[in-house]
């Protein structure tokens, strides 16, 4: 094992949070925790801020709270084709631009209200084959896909199928047909 | 082949050998136990030990990384195995990987096999309908294969017989071509398939129906299973990783333990079979040859009767590397026919829709079965272009999705209170009986090889036409009767799957009446070697539309009283 090796394998072990030193893809370091991505620092901060804006922390916990934004990374590096991991990463090294043209400032810079408006804008975003509107799809591709594992990773996370909503192993027996009039549901205030 | 000679010929031997310890091995053991036969059951992977072997089994979805889900690099090296819906996170771990056991596709072929004690009944889907005399019946009506040597009257009591230890849930619903049996409560259709039932019956004039599927799972009361250590199914849907309350049929948790309880039965797991011994001066059969699957040592061991159940293709691998003298192109195989005329389901088509009815109605809680529409094409006579017909799965379903549109709070309070019902799903999938061929066939490899020097197994089997016009007329029948109960958004799809993924292949050591054309005869013996037994999947002669498992535990459990009295004879 060489040293960058055993870097990148106490580095895993110690949960993905350790810094490899690199010296071929990007002036600043990459996660070695996400072996086919090539993502540093800086990205996963603004992923991690663009989940805590789709599911923000409230009366009950957000999704910054449950490390969502790992789960993020972990779905888009293991269970993502090349190609689509390629048009995420795209439209994530696109996205800051993109927010600032949009917006008129950093994304960091903008207000919960700005922030959530421009993300909206951005996951409708579809592109064709002009160059232009492809970085705007990809931009809509990233955005979609860190929505939608958002969700995903918040929804089936402990802390929900736990205390929130838990989750039954047992459901119980079939009743095909419940009238909806009759089911009593607590509010769970978000 | 060294080692042949560490333990004594006397310790090696058996009265009863039993090759597999899927659903058919499985059954042949435990009955074969009961009658006081000491047993060796031998499986080529490893142990799986009821309860103790279930990894997965209670883990929550937040506890598996994906979710659920495969990852590309799993996918990557198994492009065969990941098409099995059932592969997933929970339940990878029983299924064979594709580089762990190559095989040779002559033809697109999806083989799908769980290498461990208890076979591929620990993941089966769990269905479980009879045949009856419209299958028995078919290929002398219809001018296909040959005459199958037994009807519904031979096999009956042993279907009540397997059904009653195995458990089965379902209805009475007094249709000729899916007989009744010895059922548990069934499971009633939700309020959407019950009016489609009904819809079918007025608009087809009883003729077509629509009924719970049955299914190996204990519903209502477990106390005639406590014997057997087993309990009630808890409706969780998490059957592939194994069940801890044994709640549906599997050799693991029901014939393995009974026949273990017996202390007539030894297991031999990691023991792959290299071919059946043939001795010439007695002009039988005496054991079987294995290999260690860790150490690669070559060990045989002895019985009087042998029963090859090693799972349909894998059953007539051994039996085509068992050559002699006698046998020079494989064990019984007189006729030439051994590994031809092998068959599968066809369950390529889909059609599913929408209904906008029963608006205020939803479902709770789970179910392990849904709906079946038993074969309706040509049963009592000829009525279409393509011979037999097709069964189909039917289910309808509805969610309360969340809104999922918005983003910050009012995303999140959606998410958590999901009050969106749209429409209700309906869903169908055909499963149609395929005609065995002598075309569609299966044999050794003449220079490849697997990891134990056993030549790989070659696959080449194909859809043909009638095959073609099935699919055709199941989609049309499918979405005129989607129509006409008001369905919407009627989509139908053919998905163009290889064989295999049915995971119902068949044939290539099949039953007949003549030694010429068949290799088994009424009683489950090879015709030219009678102390050798073959109740699995290879041994059918036809595929039926229906799902084979409970078929072939009954024939294990007939086979195995016929062994014994047959020894008892001498």
């Amino acid at each position: 094992m060489n040293r960058r090796h055993a870097l990148r394998h106490i580095a895993l072990i110690s949960g993905g949070l350790a810094l490899i030193p690199s010296c071929d893809f990007s002036k600043e370091d990459i996660l070695a925790a996400y072996e086919n991505l090539k993502i540093t620092a800086t990205q996963k901060a603004l992923i991690a801020s663009i989940s805590d804006s789709i599911i923000p922390a409230g009366e009950i916990k957000g999704a910054l709270d449950l490390a969502v934004p790992d789960f993020i990374l972990v779905m888009v590096n293991d269970c993502f084709t090349k190609e689509n991991q390629e048009k995420f990463t795209a439209g994530l090294e696109a996205f800051p631009e993109y927010a600032e043209k949009t917006a008129g400032k950093k994304f960091a810079d903008l207000s919960s209200k700005e922030k959530e408006t421009l993300l909206l804008q951005g996951l409708a975003l579809t592109g064709d084959e002009n160059p232009e509107e492809t970085v705007l799809a990809q931009v809509g591709y990233f955005l979609s896909s860190t929505k939608r594992f958002t969700i995903q990773g918040y929804m089936v996370s402990e802390y929900i199928q736990t205390e929130i909503i838990p989750y039954s192993l047992i459901p119980g027996e079939y009743n095909g047909a419940v009238l909806i009039a009759d089911i009593q549901k607590t509010r769970v205030n978000g | 082949m060294a080692n042949l000679n560490l333990r004594s010929t006397q310790e090696r031997t058996y009265q009863a050998i039993v090759v597999g310890s899927g659903i058919s091995g499985a059954w042949a053991a435990k009955e074969l136990c009961d009658l006081g036969v000491k047993t060796l059951m031998i499986e080529r992977g490893p142990d799986v030990t009821h309860l103790k072997d279930y990894p997965t089994t209670n883990m929550l979805p937040h506890e598996f990384p994906h979710r659920g889900q495969l990852t590309e690099k799993i996918k990557e090296e198994n492009p065969v195995i990941s098409k099995c819906y059932a592969f997933r996170e929970d339940a990878m771990h029983f299924f064979v990987k594709d580089a762990e056991h190559p095989y040779v596709q002559e033809k697109p072929f999806d083989w799908i096999r769980g290498y461990q004690v208890g076979g591929k009944s620990l993941m089966w889907a769990r269905q479980v309908q009879r045949w009856s005399d419209f299958d028995f019946e078919g290929p002398a009506r219809d001018g296909f294969a040959v005459d199958w040597p037994i009807r519904y009257k031979d096999i009956e009591k042993w279907y009540s017989h397997v059904e009653k230890f195995a458990g089965i849930s379902g209805f009475k619903d007094g249709i000729a071509q899916l007989p009744d049996g010895e059922f548990l409560p069934g499971y009633e259709l939700n309020v959407v398939e019950k009016y489609f039932a009904e819809t079918m019956k007025k608009q087809y004039g009883g003729e077509r129906h629509v009924i719970s599927a049955r299914c190996a799972h204990i519903h209502g009361s477990a106390e005639a299973f406590a014997a057997q250590g087993r309990g009630s199914c808890q409706n969780r849907n998490l059957c592939q990783r194994g069940c801890p309350f044994g709640g549906y049929f599997s050799s693991n948790s029901s014939t393995i333990p009974w026949a273990l309880k017996t202390g007539n039965l030894t297991v031999r797991p990691d023991a792959v079979v290299h071919s059946v011994i043939y001795d010439e001066a007695k002009g039988k059969a005496t054991g079987v040859r294995i290999i260690d699957r860790l150490t690669k040592e070559v060990e045989e061991f002895y019985a009087d009767v042998l029963f090859i159940n090693a799972a349909a293709l894998n059953t007539n691998a051994i039996l085509l590397n068992s050559t002699s003298t006698r046998f020079p192109n494989g064990l019984g195989n007189d006729s030439g026919v051994l590994g031809k005329y092998v068959a599968f389901h066809n369950y390529r088509a889909r059609v599913s829709g929408e209904h906008e009815g029963h608006a205020e109605y939803t479902t709770s809680g789970g179910r392990p079965t849904s709906g079946y529409f038993p074969r309706f094409r040509n049963v009592y006579k000829q009525e279409t272009d393509f011979l037999r017909g097709y069964a189909a799965g039917f289910s309808a379903g509805r969610g309360s999705g969340p809104d999922t549109s918005g983003i910050g709070m009012d995303l999140k309070n959606n998410l958590l209170n999901p009050a969106n019902y749209g429409p209700w799903h309906v869903g169908s999938h055909m499963m149609g009986e395929t005609l065995p061929k002598e075309s569609n066939y299966v044999a050794l490899d003449s220079s490849l090889k697997d990891e134990w020097g056993i030549p790989q197994l070659k696959v080449s089997m194909d859809y043909d036409d009638n095959d073609e016009k099935m699919v055709k007329d199941y989609i049309e029948q499918m979405s005129e009767m989607f129509t006409k109960a008001g369905f919407t958004n009627i989509q139908s799809s053919d998905s163009k799957q290889a064989p295999g993924l049915d995971i119902h292949e068949m044939g290539g050591v099949r039953m007949g009446k003549d030694p010429k054309t068949s290799m088994l005869n009424a009683n489950h013996q090879l015709h030219a070697v009678p102390n050798v037994y073959v109740t699995d999947g290879s041994s059918m002669t036809s595929t039926s539309t229906q799902n084979p498992s409970l078929t072939y535990m009954a024939f294990a459990a007939r086979a195995a009283h016929h062994a014994v009295a047959e020894s008892k004879k001498k």
